[in-house]
């Protein structure tokens, strides 16, 4: 187990986890998450087909502290350049190849929720709270979470959440398309492992990272671009397994 | 107007609204030829205004169970071209054009309908995503089964499940390649009404007739709510 800034990493069999580990809030200790090199560092070893981010203890995480920031600002280190360097790590994250999960239970806020928003798939606890809370202070999410939430709910709703700073629980956050899966409290780290590993223990790397990839087109790609792609890779995959197959039935002969 | 006669697909036209069915009976395989014979009907319907609504849907108790792997690998493993290390360099022209019958079909300026009863699996799934209503009946099973055998959906459906359902189904749903039911599939709103499959066609056919009064894509959640609720 590796840990820096108060976020741990360790792999379980091909699994990856992140851990939120500044109990009991776990709050973010550098507003960009973790180190972009780290995190390309942890997420480089290609026998990984999955990753969970999950808090350490009853939350998954309370968000930057506001005060780091605005001791920042007052010191005049360039904020900026931290904030650039966050939605770098957070981009990376949602354009990994394999598949994120973020495995939430208490609260999930401000840069909690943006972490949470920038993986591929959200399981919550019954007990899950969400919030944007940075209107209180003044300020508006910082890495990229309005835009994510704005691309899961629609613009009316966050608009909503993040000009009103208000608390909502599990169930509207599946309402609102913010969580895909609620289970009970004690569940969330072993349903996001065991989903993990039912939808990539029987699947070559290969065939995870096409679907990722045209997850990804699906996000950011006309519907022109994005099909032309995904008969490319639809093409390279069948002339693999013609091959194989081909390959197999020679050696029966 | 006098309709072409096809040899995998089912083509006929009545007051205004044609059905087009898969004919290759009993799974409607999605065949080469079926493909190349789509693109022509596509054209054919397009060329003609009498054509104001279009229900697609599968001869006998099945949609269609999806393309022909082993003759699709056998093609592409022929027609693809490759560099020296075996590396792809050009996607054939054929796969090319399959997408595109796809993209055709949904940029008509006419409703089209998919109506599904029995197994609708893989590329017949994907022609479905791309109709702009999908009704079912209540017996239907679905699935994009490619990712069991090494493969991936290459005709856009990862996009429209993605659009249509959110990423963590596309992607539970297209890495499990599992089957789903019908209830799932009006849950996950890939479909837009389930129907005993009995009254399934006349659903359609109703559908259709109020629809194409009046068809712009932007009201389609409109039109849902106003005759499939």
């Amino acid at each position: 187990m590796e840990t820096i800034d108060k976020i741990s990493w360790e792999i379980r069999s091909d699994i990856g986890i992140i851990t939120l580990d500044n109990p009991p809030e776990n709050y973010l200790v550098q507003p960009e998450f973790v180190p972009l090199e780290v995190l390309k560092k942890w997420t480089s070893y290609d026998y990984l087909k999955g990753i969970i981010i999950c808090g350490a203890g009853k939350h998954f995480s309370g968000g930057g502290k506001l005060e780091n920031l605005f001791r920042m600002i007052r010191n005049k280190e360039n904020i900026t350049e931290s904030m650039e360097k966050g939605k770098a790590v957070l981009d990376h994250l949602e354009e990994l190849e394999i598949p994120v999960v973020a495995a939430i239970q208490g609260i999930c806020f401000g840069g909690g929720l943006e972490v949470a928003l920038a993986s591929h798939i959200r399981v919550c606890a019954e007990n899950a709270l969400f919030a944007f809370p940075e209107i209180n202070q003044g300020v508006i999410p910082g890495l990229g979470g309005t835009v994510r939430c704005f691309g899961k709910t629609g613009f009316p709703r966050a608009m909503k959440l993040i000009m009103s700073g208000d608390m909502i629980n599990a169930e509207d956050a599946q309402e609102m398309n913010l969580v895909d899966f609620i289970v009970g409290k004690q569940k969330v780290f072993d349903f996001s492992f065991s989903l993990l590993q039912k939808l990539t223990r029987d699947r070559p790397l290969t065939v995870i990272n096409a679907v990722m990839k045209a997850l990804k087109n699906a996000r950011s790609m006309s519907i022109e671009d994005a099909m032309k792609e995904e008969t490319r890779m639809f093409c390279e995959l069948a002339l693999a397994e013609a091959s194989r197959r081909n390959g197999s039935r020679e050696t029966k002969k | 107007m006098n309709i072409p006669v096809y040899s995998t697909i089912h083509l006929v036209f009545d007051e205004g609204i044609g059905l087009l069915e898969l004919n290759t009976p009993p799974s409607n395989t999605m065949t080469m030829e079926f493909f190349a014979e789509f693109a022509s009907v596509l054209e054919f319907i397009r060329a003609h205004t009498e054509f104001r609504a279009l229900i697609i849907s599968g001869r006998g108790r099945h949609f269609s169970s999806g393309a022909d792997v082993p003759v699709l690998l056998r093609e592409i493993l022929e027609k693809a071209e490759t560099d020296k290390n075996g590396k792809l360099t050009k996607v054939p022209d054929f796969l090319s054009s399959n997408y595109k019958s796809l993209l055709i079909l949904e940029s008509f300026n006419i409703p089209v309908i998919s109506s599904i009863r029995g197994v609708c699996l893989g590329s017949a799934l994907e022609l479905a995503l791309f109709s702009h209503f999908r009704l079912c009946g209540e017996d239907a099973v679905f699935s994009l089964p490619e990712a069991s055998f090494n493969l991936v959906p290459g005709l856009g459906g990862i996009y429209k499940l993605c659009c249509i359902s959110g990423q963590a189904l596309a992607l539970d749903r297209v890495l499990r390649g599992s089957t789903f039911t019908a209830e799932d599939a009006f849950k996950y709103r890939i479909v837009d009404k389930l129907v005993p499959k009995k009254v399934l066609l006349a659903t359609a056919t109703g559908f259709a007739r109020e629809v194409m009064q009046d068809f712009r894509i932007e009201k389609r959640a409109l039109y849902v709510k106003k005759y499939l609720a």
